[in-house]
């Protein structure tokens, strides 16, 4: 075959290539998801605002104050596009917050050396995937491991501090 | 009853909608969202099987594009088609993809892969012409995909790639001689 034809070949099978291919695997579930996940975590950061004390009125000058300096930076925040990344950190951090006022603010410092060992391990491990995260902030597997380490430092805490004693 | 009218009648139809489920995808409508999703989802995917000559990383990054898709379609102003905005959207991440995913050793000496990994199993179902493109080595197959396929400039191709406008036209020309004579055995 010379090469006008080579040509021509090359050229019909080019103009019948198909412009749509399948994917074998069905890919809408995990899309849906991740921005299900997503929608979740900005309503959750849409939801908590700080709430104005009314009982008094001069708790209620500090109480503007106090509320004005809170929400400026919030909305600021949620003007700027919110990224994946710092949407799970502030998440996180929510939900230890949370979990420790529920405890009654307990000092991590007195746990035995070994607990504070493995909390220290997690806590780096998640320093550590958030420093990797910075170069490259859309990486599932990060994200994913991201996420895996903060519940397994929740978790801990949680195993730590829940009073099973009452329950004897 | 004129068949060109009709199908003009389909396109403006196929055009609203698409127009509504932007908008609605843009107040955060994860239904409207779908519909974009069914109607860009295989084209998107062929984009990705063929520049990146692998079934799995296609499927992961079309993923990865549509759930982008959905952080940034309020970015998307309808100076161009919602179909061309897309495609660049897709393209950026694959090459990013690319990017992220390649060796250290390729990083340092700028080598490509030239050796194909078996994927003959995965291309069982593919036309002959695109068993030919995924033979291709990387830069080559990028440059034909976007170039042939995707109707994109050298101006822009180079642009995308971070090469010359030169080196894309020769790495097009050298993709189209080898693809002829692929085609022809």
């Amino acid at each position: 075959m010379n090469t006008q034809d080579s040509k021509e070949t090359l050229q019909q099978q080019l103009a019948q290539l198909p412009k749509e291919m399948a994917p074998e695997r069905e890919l809408w579930p995990g899309i849906e998801k991740a921005i299900q996940y997503k929608s979740q975590i900005s309503t959750s950061v849409n939801t908590n605002k700080p709430v104005i004390p009314m009982a008094w009125a001069a708790s209620l000058v500090a109480a503007v104050l106090l509320t004005w300096g809170v929400i400026k930076p919030q909305q600021e925040q949620l003007n700027a596009p919110i990224s994946l990344v710092s949407a799970m950190q502030q998440d996180f951090e929510q939900q230890k917050n949370t979990m420790l006022v529920s405890f009654g603010q307990p000092k991590l410092s007195a746990l035995p050396l070994e607990m504070q060992k493995q909390l220290a391990e997690l806590l780096s491990a998640r320093q550590a995937i958030e420093k990797a995260l910075v170069d490259d902030p859309n990486s599932s597997d990060l994200l994913n491991i991201l996420r895996w380490t903060q519940k397994q430092e929740l978790e801990l805490i949680k195993q730590l501090y829940s009073p099973q004693w009452q329950t004897i | 009853m004129d068949k060109s009218k009709v199908i003009d009648a389909q396109e403006f139809f196929t055009v609203d909608a698409e127009l509504e489920w932007i908008a609605r995808a843009k107040q955060g409508d994860q239904q409207a969202f779908h519909c974009l999703y069914e109607n860009y989802h295989r084209r998107i995917y062929s984009l990705c099987w063929r520049m990146l000559a692998d079934k799995e990383s296609a499927e992961d990054v079309c993923q990865e594009v549509f759930v982008q898709l959905w952080q940034k379609i309020n970015d998307f102003r309808g100076e161009s088609k919602f179909s061309t905005w897309l495609h660049s959207v897709a393209t950026n991440i694959v090459l990013g993809h690319l990017r992220k995913h390649k060796n250290w050793l390729q990083r340092v000496f700028s080598i490509e892969d030239h050796t194909v990994k078996d994927i003959s199993v995965e291309m069982e179902e593919l036309p002959e012409l695109d068993k030919h493109i995924m033979r291709l080595p990387e830069r080559a197959r990028l440059v034909f995909v976007l170039f042939a396929v995707e109707g994109y400039r050298h101006e822009e191709i180079a642009n995308m790639l971070g090469m010359a406008v030169g080196s894309s036209k020769a790495q097009y020309h050298r993709a189209k001689g080898l693809l002829q004579q692929w085609v022809t055995l």
